[in-house]
């Protein structure tokens, strides 16, 4: 492409970082600013100055801050880690991936980078801290409030990490169940120019514009008599399914088909037919054709639809509060469970600690995966 | 620098979470429970994981779950936590089972008062109680030489000088969130005048001038209201009382704590309890209280272990410990200051919540209709019309109105 | 491809739609029709509650459901026709409303003010979330490489947050004093309350709705981007195009079937708008056809609940989101025609 094509006027180059500028902050503003107040006491919480949200007077004041010397070292750590890291992960993850599946050295590759900077920020350090603070006079005397024990309150004293894990395999689940279905649905879609397959879709997407509530509150009865109900059919193996993460699993997968199939189908439509019938040529049929020939290109697409896939179950209310009881709760209800309590100011600064601690995994996610889910889109997931 | 590590802390409460401390006795019979999840029930529960073999859901779709829970065969949970409402399906379903035999044979701590008695069986045993109470600031009403309201004349008038000093944002903060909220304000005004809800085979009788003084004075009180008094919950109207915005409200009994809670809070000591501001025949209030019941699909054994750990959860020494959670109707239980408000309406004769089927769909009814009122879409008459008349459609389809 | 090899690839996907979305839709459908109730009776009973120090007993008629010899509660089931639907339409009060012309009135029906709310929702959030969208991608495009990365990881941070807590933080900034109306009140010197009335809460809730979706549109419409072929921009240049001509005969022409895409989505999404009443709290004021049958079916205090009611709004509510859909359909068929 010439540079003629690139080439603007400054008004337009001014006006295009201005609205990009603009954008950032309206995107970024609420999650940074629950951020911050999750770091705060009640109280400055929610201050209604901004100041004060920011400095937390009172929370200092009830003896909770950090000092020069703690901002000054933390911040030299991070970047120094931010640094590290950008320098460091990408050769590593390159050179200990399997050849194909880098995507999954980059997911373990986060995980381990997560784990080593939770470690050294929240254990390592402070316990440095505690010892040199005093001795350094002034600038080790806290100036800035800020607390960490809304955190550990979710985690520690009410148990987030069995939300967490449980919300793991939900999603996990979702995600690995509805792929499997959508993509051999997807593929038989794509190359089937039945009357059938196309009203399949149009059905499908009916499906997709249904109210979820409506659909939701006719499971519970059966669920919780499934015993009974399934006692003919599978004796007295019959498992009642109220309660059971599988259940669950089932239902987002069915509530998600619809988005799955018509994203993997365009997706599809646009990898060549003339691919599978060469290798039909050779003596395969369709199973080892989509096997041989369709699976090694498809990942992009799969890797896109299985995002959005991650992104219904991960942050799915109204199935999960439904149909699981509290022993295998997922993050998002418990989360509104906390605002739905009798909550007193604390409850709701504990539950902005949790809501930004449930935001973090889908952070990494996004940073491990931006790249696929705009090359998966461009490739053709989304061709209508 | 106070920062814990949390990677120890988190195995510290690994550890804690096994122990089976301050329980008389360790259960061996594997018991669930489903209750609501406000902060008495928390304590009670864990008192009752203490036993052994305990797994309690704090669920807030309890409402929901409850009645099918407990209609499957065996239920799926042997405890349930209800309220004077939640108790009617369970009751009317016969899903949970008479407690005579139990609380004769283990019984001997609970009080009468506690027994909930349905045609002369005891159904359910209560923990606590709570209502709807005045608070108000005392500093800002001795300043004002202002009396403590009695009436809702009283606070309205006490609430025009507040207004008139100027000293807080507003004078009256109230629990007028729109729905389940919304509604119990109206049953507690209508209460206060004296009204009956129903007539003949459960027709509504709400549109007459008892309802209409009930909203007159609702209308009144939002004059001097934060204007989002139709998203204000009792959450919401705490923390104003808690960040010194508001100066008067009639509000839940067990949300006193929170004004002194000094994390929180930035009028500890300031706010002082009164009963209910009288209506003209009662105060307007309703008495509410939240006990357990015990599954009908159970066997015999289950339920003896079961009564057994409730009692355990429900015993003395967790009252003592958590004194003023709630206002708890068990023995050991030394009513404070903070009591002081619903001990005064229940002395000046408050009712108790009038629960029952029909009751239920004219509270939602109520809940959902009444804001048109008060933004001004409708007149008082209209609106009571029209809730009278969803009523009608929604008890037709629940069977319950001809 | 043979029939039998189609439907072993299709059958697990179409068998779980069968299950739990098919199933549950045709009960909703009959249920719609019928009307199944407890059988009452009225019987006199003594109930005791507990009072703060003594217990208050009452005797009173109360209407309890009968029980059969297995304790189940007796019901009965009546076919009741359309009744369901006209409790929800109440056509006559509309009617009675509309010709008087009382706009108010009319509003004043729980189904239609849901309807003109969701109409409003839908069709005032469309363009401005692909308008949005579109200018969100085209800057995207026009930064500079560095920081593309960066900027499309804050872009989507509004999309993948979870909806119901996206909802919330937007409360806490905005309710009472929440930090953005302390900010307004300053700098205007006077008093606001967003939440008092209906349509500063409406704005607030699209607002939000556009904040949620556009990073998806934008997006998708900046892949599309990618793949504008950079020929007939060049030939386009060279013919003396304006940028602007260029953006509406070629960029947008070829980004065409991503935004009938996006809109199509989004328009099935908003018409269920449902997280945003609650989480906003806005019932008072405005609500929404998914709300109206959420409400049905949430059971009271004694454990009623509305569900032919419930079922007659969801399907009034599916006849909607088909007619709004007719149209993109419609176009999907001539492309299955023309593609076979």
């Amino acid at each position: 492409m010439t540079q003629a094509v690139h080439r603007q006027p400054l008004g337009l180059r001014v006006l295009s970082s201005g609205f990009l500028i603009f954008w950032c902050i309206v995107a970024a503003f609420p999650i940074f600013w629950i951020t911050v107040m999750s770091f705060k006491s009640p109280v400055d919480a929610f201050d209604g100055n901004a100041a004060n949200v920011i400095f937390g007077p009172a929370t200092l004041a009830a003896g909770k801050g950090i000092s020069i010397l703690d901002i000054l070292v933390y911040l030299a750590l991070a970047i120094w880690m931010f640094r590290r890291i950008a320098r460091m992960l990408p050769d590593m993850v390159l050179s200990y991936s399997p050849q194909g599946r880098q995507w999954l050295g980059w997911l373990i590759g986060a995980a381990v980078t997560g784990l080593v900077v939770v470690v050294t920020f929240f254990a390592l350090l402070p316990a440095v801290l505690n010892v040199l603070n005093p001795l350094v006079g002034p600038l080790g005397r806290d100036v800035w409030g800020f607390t960490t024990e809304h955190y550990q309150t979710v985690w520690v004293d009410r148990g987030f990490f069995r939300n967490f894990q449980n919300s793991l395999i939900v999603t996990l689940g979702v995600v690995t169940v509805s792929l499997t279905v959508g993509t051999l649905a997807g593929y038989g879609l794509a190359r089937s120019g039945s009357t059938l397959a196309f009203w399949i879709l149009i059905i499908a997407l009916v499906f997709r514009a249904l109210p979820h509530s409506v659909l939701v509150a006719g499971y519970l009865p059966v669920f919780i008599n499934s015993a009974e109900i399934l006692r003919p059919i599978l004796g007295d193996a019959a498992p009642t399914l109220y309660g059971k993460p599988v259940a669950v699993i089932a239902v987002l997968v069915a509530i998600n088909q619809p988005f799955t199939i018509w994203m993997l189908r365009s997706f599809f439509q646009n990898i060549p037919a003339e691919l599978d019938e060469a290798a039909r040529v050779d003596g395969c049929n369709h199973f080892q054709a989509f096997r041989r020939v369709i699976m090694p290109v498809m990942w992009p697409g799969v890797i896109t639809t299985g995002l959005f896939s991650f992104l219904l179950a991960y942050n799915d209310f109204l199935v999960t509060s439904l149909l699981l009881d509290a022993q295998n709760q997922t993050m998002v209800p418990a989360i509104a469970g906390m605002f739905n309590r009798e909550t007193t100011t604390t409850d709701q600064v504990v539950a902005v600690a949790a809501a930004v601690s449930i935001t973090a995994p889908l952070f990494i996610l996004v940073m491990v995966f931006q790249r696929q889910i705009v090359s998966g889109l461009t490739a053709g997931a989304v061709k209508g | 620098m106070k920062l814990k590590t949390i990677a120890l802390a988190g195995t510290m409460s690994l550890m804690s979470s096994v122990a089976f401390a301050e329980c008389a006795y360790e259960n061996t019979v594997p018991l669930k429970s489903l209750s609501a999840g406000f902060e008495a029930w928390k304590v009670v529960t864990d008192a009752m994981a203490e036993c052994g073999n305990f797994e309690a859901s704090l669920d807030q779709e309890f409402r929901e779950k409850q009645p099918e829970a407990f209609a499957a065969d065996p239920a799926l949970y042997q405890i349930g936590g209800v309220a004077n409402g939640t108790m009617v399906p369970l009751q009317n379903a016969g899903t949970i089972r008479p407690l005579d035999d139990l609380v004769a044979k283990y019984g001997q701590n609970l009080t009468p008062n506690q027994l909930i008695k349905v045609d002369g069986k005891v159904m359910a045993v209560a923990m606590m109680v709570n209502a709807q109470h005045l608070m108000y600031r005392e500093d800002i009403l001795t300043d004002l030489g202002l009396d403590v309201p009695g009436t809702y004349a009283d606070v309205l008038a006490a609430a025009a000088k507040i207004k008139e000093a100027g000293v807080v944002d507003y004078p009256i903060g109230g629990t007028f969130k729109t729905g389940w909220n919304l509604g119990q304000e109206f049953i507690n005004l209508f209460l206060g005048e004296g009204g009956e809800f129903f007539g003949e085979g459960n027709l509504p009788s709400i549109n007459n001038e008892k309802g209409l003084a009930a909203l007159e004075v609702m209308k009144a009180l939002t004059e001097y209201m934060d204007p989002e008094y139709l998203v204000s919950d009792s959450t919401y109207v705490q923390q104003q009382f808690q960040q010194g915005k508001i100066a008067m409200s009639n509000l839940w009994a067990s949300r006193a704590a929170a004004m002194n809670d000094e994390a929180e809070s930035q009028v500890v000591g300031k706010v002082k309890m009164a009963g209910a501001p009288m209506g003209s025949a009662f105060p307007a209030t309703t008495i509410w209280w939240d006990g357990i019941v015990l599954a009908a699909n159970q066997t015999d054994e289950q339920a003896e272990a079961a009564f057994q750990v409730a009692l355990e959860g429900m015993d003395e020494e967790v009252v003592k410990a958590n004194n003023d959670t709630s206002i708890w109707l068990i023995p050991g239980y030394v009513p404070g200051e903070l009591a002081a408000g619903a001990a005064a309406s229940a002395g000046a004769g408050a009712k108790p919540y009038p629960s029952s089927v029909p009751f239920g769909i004219l509270h939602t009814a109520l809940g959902n209709g009444l804001a048109d009122y008060l933004t001004g879409a409708k007149d008082a008459a209209t609106t009571l019309a029209d809730i009278e008349a969803a009523y009608v459609t929604a008890a037709k389809e629940a069977g319950v109105v001809e | 491809m043979k029939f039998k090899t189609f439907a072993v690839f299709v059958g697990p996907s179409v068998l779980m739609m069968l299950l739990f979305i098919a199933f549950p839709l045709v009960s909703v459908f009959i249920q719609s029709f019928k009307i199944t109730q407890p059988v009452y009776e009225t019987v006199q009973m003594e109930t005791c509650t507990p009072g703060f120090l003594t217990q208050t007993c009452v005797t009173e008629e109360k209407s309890v459901p009968v029980l059969d010899e297995a304790g189940e509660i007796v019901t009965q089931t009546e076919w009741v026709g359309l009744q369901s639907y006209i409790n929800v339409l109440e056509p006559e009060r509309a009617w009675a409303a509309l010709s008087a012309g009382d706009w108010r009135a009319f509003q004043s029906i729980d189904f239609w003010k849901a309807l003109r709310f969701t109409l409003t929702f839908t069709f005032i959030t469309l363009p401005l979330v692909l308008g949005t969208g579109l200018a969100i991608a085209l800057v995207i495009n026009n930064a500079a490489r560095r920081v593309k990365g960066p900027v499309i990881f804050i872009s989507l941070l509004p999309f993948i947050i979870t909806p119901v807590i996206g909802a919330l933080s937007i409360n806490w900034l905005f309710r009472g004093d929440g930090i953005l109306t302390a900010t307004m009140e300053r700098m205007l010197d006077r008093d606001i309350a967003l939440f008092a009335q209906a349509w500063t809460i409406e704005i607030l809730m699209m607002v939000y709705r556009v904040w949620h979706v556009a990073p998806f549109a934008a997006i998708v419409f900046y892949a599309g981007l990618q793949t504008v072929s950079s020929d007939s921009l060049e030939s386009a240049l060279i013919d003396g195009a304006s940028r602007w001509q260029r953006l509406k005969y070629i960029v947008i022409p070829h980004l065409m079937p991503l935004i009938v895409f996006v809109g199509m989505i989004h328009l099935m999404d908003t018409y269920r708008v449902f997280e945003e009443i609650v989480g906003f709290s806005s019932q008072g004021h405005v609500i929404s056809l998914q709300w109206l049958t959420y409400d049905f079916l949430q059971p009271d205090q004694s454990g009623n609940r509305s569900i032919s009611r419930a079922s007659a709004s969801a399907m009034l509510t599916m006849v909607g989101i088909v007619l709004l859909l007719i149209p993109p359909l419609k176009r999907t068929w001539r492309d299955h025609r023309g593609s076979h």
